[in-house]
């Protein structure tokens, strides 16, 4: 009997706990608002958070009218970053759900006044991701750039991820996370480096079927933006940018265009045209190293291309193996100048370590680290760099010689 | 004991069978005028026989008591004292002979009666292999079995249950390959069974089975003899119940369950390659339903942007919470099996006509379930027929995995995992682990559970299980 009634009590415990606990943070998909990238702005002294936010009946029904937009934008304003997110819900009918964003967009303002201070809910919040891509509106607000789609995907955030990814195929932009800036906030003796998000105007091509007034513009990630510690300082352009990936081996892919030395100077004299020619990056590997010369510091980089033949101008028949090295060579070349080039410019410019060389300095020189950490920046700006390029092409292609003019 | 005058066994014949109209006595006497009687019941004997071989050739030929034998001319004939023996043969077919002046009986084997014809069986068809199948009548069963294995290390022992019913039932082993402990077990356990009626190979399973409270079940049922034959010659014990043709194997493994006859008739790539689909299938047919409510309810994060997206949007307008959504559709497909099972099959068109709507377009245009809901649960529905011999377990698994993603999400698919992983392992089939060889772990049988290699390398039979005779077959020299 005993036995029995216990038994009667741990069932009943068993199905009471299943009533009570259930579902108490379940949330229905149709209780979602699905943001896919969310803006920050600093805007009158307070933070506005525009969170573009999916309608999915519009963005996944094959049957898509094409009228009507497939998100919404929502924007909140508050002192920080939470209350922003919490007053959208005064005016917007879901919760935001940031779980699924994938990027987001801090405007120019609020990041020269430094991103730090704002990141902590970023990270905290269990729904945020920490490796959605970070880029920073170069000369605008956030919600400036936020509505503008001229690509494919009916949802603008994904056109802009898109664009983001493609840097495996042109290194001229950077794919950093938020989790890559952090990581680099903390590092010391690397100063963080983020994605920049542009407005520009479209040339006017006649359409037959026009459409919507937002496809004057188009979306450019070219180039990054430069933080000393948390504020945005400044920006590089597209072939710094590409050399700074080829310094933080964070090259997929691209191309490389060089000028083919040996015939410039046969024909120099007839034609100013120069002869350009690519190959295809397959692999770059990347190694820094930093020499400590009495007072001096020496910045050093060795720089391995494995590449693939895209396009010859110039008239040679590769299939003689001098030919092909001497290709090679070129190649090297012009990635040494560029890399220096831009070395130098950001030594100048801006005088930090965007390159991670205080990292390698810190690693081998550990006790000298300590001493001249606080002033690596001076030192950086001032050192020596030197650097060494190999090219390897494995790959020419279908063709030996070019076409004959 | 059987008297010497033909009325007073008579009386007392007719009183035993309550005057049941269907025992039948027939009196003749031959031309020597030596009182004779033959009883017996309609329809369970043949006719044709008994007038031709016996009534007809002891009516001319017996002169006297003593030649009373020689004239009956069948096979089978046993003596025998008491009229409550008669009762016992005479049930079971048998014409049984009196003779006046004789204080005993002759019992003539002559049954026979109308059954169905060997078939294929519906429930495990297949492409390659033997097609037919066991019958209600355990004789041709029997004979089903003695055609696979033309041996006479076969044997069959005869027992009879029930105290109504007296079923025959027959226990079939190899002598030799046989696991002594599990015969033994399966004697005693049949000896302790006493109950009215054994009318179904399910009653036997149910009195005799390790666990009665465990959804799986630890008896493994058959109605191909090709199974059979496979199965006694791992050492396994086959219980035949007259009136059925789901044969009982004892004992019985989990992986069993994954297996197929046609497995070995197929080439061993293919045959490792269904297997690993069943797995799947059976994994996608417990937990998906129970996965798919966890993700949707508390882990949104880990779906694909664009699926979520997609869902989101056929859950648009659903009045239903998702986890009653999925059950409904859970039971829905329940109504829809059992209507088109039990309906006479002229009609069974109609019920698949409305069940195809129900559980399709129809009802997600009328927004009562999500177009996501309605492929998991045809998904589960499909990968449950993968595995037939667990239905009846994986039913109530997936609604236990459904209800606990519902409540505790991913936690509580884990802990149904857990539960449900514990259940297998702890069960007994006859003293071997049920989870054999995946726990405790055995080598030689993984290599017959999720792939199936190839015959020469089957050289032993199942450890667990064969205890004697272990080797199955020696391969050729020089391989």
């Amino acid at each position: 009997m005993i036995l029995r009634r216990k038994k009667v009590v741990i069932i009943s415990y068993i199905l009471i706990i299943a009533v009570l606990t259930g579902c108490f943070n379940a949330k229905e998909l149709d209780e979602l608002g699905i943001s896919l990238a969310m803006g920050i702005d600093h805007e009158d002294g307070k933070i506005l958070i525009t969170a573009e936010v999916v309608d999915p009946a519009f963005s996944s029904e094959a049957s898509n009218t094409g009228e009507g937009s497939s998100v919404r934008y929502v924007q909140g304003i508050g002192n920080t970053i939470l209350e922003a997110l919490k007053d959208i819900t005064l005016k917007f009918d879901r919760g935001i759900y940031s779980a699924h964003n994938k990027v987001l967009i801090f405007g120019e303002e609020i990041a020269k006044q430094g991103l730090v201070s704002h990141m902590d809910e970023l990270i905290r919040d269990r729904e945020q991701r920490e490796s959605s891509y970070m880029l920073i509106a170069k000369g605008a607000k956030a919600y400036e750039v936020m509505g503008i789609n001229s690509g494919i995907e009916t949802i603008p955030a994904n056109y802009i991820l898109g664009l983001i990814k493609n840097v495996e195929s042109n290194p001229k932009t950077v794919d950093f996370s938020i989790m890559d800036y952090l990581k680099h906030y903390y590092h010391e003796g690397h100063h963080p480096v983020a994605g920049v998000i542009e407005k520009i105007q479209k040339n006017e091509i006649n359409e037959t079927g026009e459409k919507s007034g937002t496809k004057g513009y188009e979306l450019t990630v070219i180039g990054s933006a430069l933080f000393k510690k948390d504020k945005l300082i400044g920006y590089l352009n597209g072939n710094d940018t590409k050399a700074l990936n080829y310094l933080l081996d964070n090259v997929k892919g691209g191309i490389i265009t060089f000028p083919a030395t040996s015939v410039l100077e046969e024909v120099q004299s007839q034609e100013s045209e120069q002869i350009l020619n690519s190959v295809n990056v397959i692999k770059v590997k990347t190694k820094n190293d930093v020499e400590l010369e009495g007072d001096k510091v020496i910045l050093k980089s060795k720089v391995y291309v494995r590449a693939a033949l895209g396009e010859l101008l110039e008239n040679t028949d590769i299939s003689k193996e001098g030919n092909l090295k001497r290709i090679e060579d070129d190649c090297s070349k012009t990635v040494e100048l560029n890399i220096k080039a831009a070395v130098q410019k950001v030594q100048k410019e801006f005088g930090i370590d965007i390159f991670g060389f205080g990292i390698v300095f810190h690693r081998k020189y550990p006790k000298q680290w300590k001493k001249i950490k606080d002033y690596w920046d001076e030192i950086f700006a001032d050192a020596e760099y030197q650097i060494e390029v190999n090219t390897h092409i494995i790959r020419t292609g279908l063709i030996n010689r070019p076409l004959e003019k | 004991m059987i008297s010497k005058r033909i009325k007073d066994n008579k009386r007392r014949l007719v009183e035993l069978f309550n005057h049941s109209t269907d025992f039948v006595t027939y009196e003749f006497e031959s031309e020597s005028n030596i009182k004779m009687m033959v009883c017996y019941i309609e329809g369970l004997i043949d006719r044709n026989i008994l007038d031709r071989d016996i009534l007809r050739s002891l009516t001319l030929n017996v002169k006297n008591l003593k030649e009373i034998r020689k004239y009956i001319m069948t096979p089978k004939i046993e003596e025998i004292d008491t009229i409550n023996e008669v009762v016992d043969e005479v049930v079971y077919g048998k014409v049984v002979l009196f003779a006046e002046g004789l204080k005993k009986g002759f019992v003539i084997e002559l049954s026979k009666w109308d059954k169905r014809q060997v078939e294929e069986p519906q429930a495990e068809s297949v492409v390659r292999g033997p097609k037919e199948g066991f019958i209600e009548d355990i004789a041709v069963n029997k004979v089903l079995l003695r055609k696979k294995l033309r041996n006479n290390n076969l044997v069959f022992e005869d027992l009879r249950l029930g105290k109504q019913s007296k079923t025959a039932i027959s226990l079939a082993y190899v002598k030799g390959i046989v696991n002594l402990e599990v015969l033994e077990e399966v004697k005693k356990r049949l000896d302790k069974i006493n109950i009215d009626a054994i009318l179904e190979s399910g009653y036997i399973e149910e009195l005799i089975e390790d666990s009665p409270k465990s959804l799986l079940p630890t008896i493994t049922n058959t109605q191909k003899p090709d199974i059979v034959a496979a199965k006694i010659l791992e050492g396994r014990v086959a219980i035949f119940v007259d009136g059925t043709p789901h044969v009982l194997i004892v004992p019985r493994v989990f992986v069993e369950a994954l297996m197929s006859s046609e497995d070995y008739y197929l080439r061993p790539y293919f045959s490792s390659f269904l297997r690993i689909v069943r797995v799947i299938a059976l994994f996608i047919t417990v937990y998906a339903p129970g996965i798919f409510v966890a993700l949707m309810l508390y882990h949104q994060e880990m779906i694909p942007t664009v699926l979520l997206v997609s869902a989101a949007d056929a859950r648009e307008g659903v009045p239903l919470p998702l986890t009653v959504e999925v059950l409904l559709m859970i039971i829905t497909l329940e109504f829809t099996k059992e209507s088109s099972l039990r309906l006479p099959k002229n009609i069974g068109s109609t019920v698949n006509i409305v069940g195809a709507l129900v559980l399709g377009q129809a009802a997600v245009q009328a927004g009562l379930v999500s177009t996501l809901t309605v492929i998991l649960v045809s998904l589960t529905a499909l990968a449950e027929f993968i595995v037939p011999q667990l239905t009846q377990a994986i039913i109530m698994y997936r609604l236990f995995a459904t209800i606990m993603g519902g409540f505790f999400g991913i936690y509580g698919v884990i802990c149904a995992f857990f539960v449900i992983t514990l259940e297998v392992i702890s069960l007994e089939s006859f003293s071997i682990p049920f989870a054999w060889p995946l726990a405790p772990r055995n080598t030689s049988g993984l290599k017959d559970t999720f792939i199936r290699v190839h015959l020469r390398k089957y050289i032993t039979r199942p450890k667990a299980l064969a205890k004697q005779n272990v080797k199955r077959q020696i391969p050729p020299k020089g391989e």
